[in-house]
């Protein structure tokens, strides 16, 4: 079945014991498309992304990704993660494994392919994030920007057809932020499919085809960058978007 | 005079070398130190001891050591894997083995092996499986203690990283996981690896030929022929042989890997 949907989330729920995180979720994914989740904390926008590759099993409803039903029991959930790439918020780089370690031993290991091959395929990876000099630096031994763009390298090294990104500039410092940016802008350039939870609102209204405002476990908002960031209809997202953009001149919040 | 609270701290601390320097000197003053020497430094039965304390009771106790090892090792790992494992039984099983041999002197376990179960099993094992086995059994029910709990040290966003890449559970734990709680738990290992060593001297309850003889059985044998503790010195310090470099290769080993020392902070994680 060839679609131009790449992620199609219907009546998704989420619960962790009596605690309701996501409360019917519908999000439609087009291929090419970025898509970028605000929302202020303990809205489920993190949640959302981590039941798209089923990091966290779903209580309700489905998923689909390039057209595999994920919550089908019988899928093969590790074949299906091969195409659907995460960047976590914490880099998560194995920290036992040089750089070029982390970008091949899925490539080998996963995928089957050769030494060689995957060698070659992190590389390119590599020089595409900007850090080919890294290739045999430990993680321990890079700054935070530098791992998060090693950990992107290593998703791509897999040639994913969509990414998820969970707040990936989150743990970062100021001035390294817009290196991790400058390569998703990058990655978006290119066509990739972009699932990005982030707080960057300057990134969300530049790149992102479509912007969700997620609050209380639901869809608040959505709609093209510059209406839910510029003109929100939403009291809400109203609310959130002053905190966010000027919190210097706000309340404590109620 | 009131002393302030600084200036007391510095006269308990000199107060404190006051203290060593008066024990040393009744220790130089009180001590026959000819009677020491005569019974600890008796440089002819110390020579006598040698070749044989390195080419058969040092080789020895190494061999039974690195059998004990390799058995506890790989028995712990899979006990601290069935500790872990969704499966209930795994678990029991585990725990009750862990709290059994954990609870019961190493002795017990070298006479069951060399007297009990050849008696009911009809089995019979030569030293080296006898020695192996017992330091195994009773070794790895801490080595399995000390990997569970390396385990769980592993963050929990590296496992994550690994199965969103398409990684199995089992490949997860292969290529992330073990390695990782190993690198944590290298220097308990070490502990444990030294604990075992020490241990392989209960193989003596087991009738030893003199070729089995490991460094205690050998010094004690030495003993009684011997007019002086000399013997006990000797294979002390070969005992030191084996722990103290280990002790500096732990330490080497957990340089080179970067120790326990976890990059990502994962105390931010949502």
């Amino acid at each position: 079945m060839v679609s131009d949907v790449a992620v199609e989330v219907t009546g998704l729920k989420k619960s962790f014991g009596s605690l309701e995180v996501l409360k019917g979720i519908d999000v439609s994914v087009r291929r090419g498309d970025v898509v970028c989740i605000i929302g202020p904390s303990g809205s489920g926008k993190s949640t959302l992304l981590r039941c798209v590759n089923l990091l966290e099993e779903p209580s309700g409803g489905k998923i689909v990704v390039n057209g595999v039903e994920l919550t089908d029991p019988d899928v093969d959930i590790d074949l299906a993660r091969t195409s659907i790439g995460m960047v976590f918020q914490s880099f998560n780089l194995f920290s036992h494994m040089s750089v070029l370690n982390n970008l091949t031993v899925a490539q080998r290991k996963v995928l089957g392919r050769s030494p060689a091959e995957a060698q070659q395929v992190a590389l390119r990876n590599l020089e595409r994030v900007g850090l080919s000099e890294k290739v045999n630096a430990m993680p321990a031994q890079l700054s935070g920007g530098q791992q998060q763009r090693v950990a992107i390298a290593r998703a791509l090294s897999m040639d994913p057809s969509v990414m998820l990104f969970d707040e990936p500039t989150s743990a970062l410092d100021p001035e390294l932020v817009g290196d991790v940016l400058g390569v998703m802008r990058q990655l978006a350039d290119e066509g990739m499919t972009m699932l990005v939870v982030t707080h960057e609102m300057q990134f969300a209204r530049e790149v992102a085809d479509r912007v969700l405002f997620m609050d209380g476990g639901y869809v608040v908002e959505e709609g093209p960058a510059a209406q839910v960031i510029g003109e929100p209809q939403h009291e809400r997202t109203q609310s959130f978007l002053a905190r966010v953009l000027d919190p210097t001149h706000q309340g404590p919040s109620t | 005079m009131a002393m302030s609270k600084r200036r007391r701290a510095i006269a308990f601390r000199r107060a404190q070398y006051a203290l060593l320097i008066v024990i040393v000197l009744l220790v130089a003053v009180f001590a026959d130190w000819g009677d020491i020497r005569r019974s600890f430094f008796d440089v002819d039965t110390a020579v006598a001891m040698f070749p044989t304390v390195i080419t058969t009771a040092l080789v020895n106790t190494i061999v039974y050591s690195t059998f004990g090892f390799a058995i506890g090792l790989t028995l712990g790992l899979l006990l601290a894997l069935m500790k872990l494992s969704p499966v209930a039984p795994w678990r029991w099983i585990a725990t009750i083995y862990i709290e059994f041999f954990r609870g019961v002197p190493a002795l017990l376990v070298f006479v069951a092996l060399s007297v009990a179960v050849p008696l009911a099993f009809g089995l019979k094992f030569d030293i080296n499986s006898t020695a192996g086995l017992a330091l195994g059994i009773v070794g790895s029910a801490y080595i399995a203690e000390t990997i569970r709990a390396g385990i769980k040290a592993v963050p929990k966003g590296q496992i994550e990283a690994a199965r969103s890449l398409g990684m199995s559970q089992g490949r997860t734990l292969l290529t992330v996981t073990i390695p990782q709680a190993f690198r944590i738990v290298l220097p308990p290992l070490t502990n444990e690896l030294i604990m075992l060593i020490k241990d392989s001297s209960l193989i003596s309850v087991v009738g030893l030929t003199a070729l089995d003889y490991e460094l205690t059985k050998f010094g004690r044998e030495t003993l009684s022929r011997s007019p002086s503790l000399t013997p006990l010195l000797v294979a002390g310090l070969c005992y030191l042989i084996i722990t103290l470099p280990l002790g500096q290769l732990s330490r080497y080993l957990e340089r080179r890997t970067g120790g326990r020392k976890i990059d990502t902070p994962e105390s931010t994680g949502v």
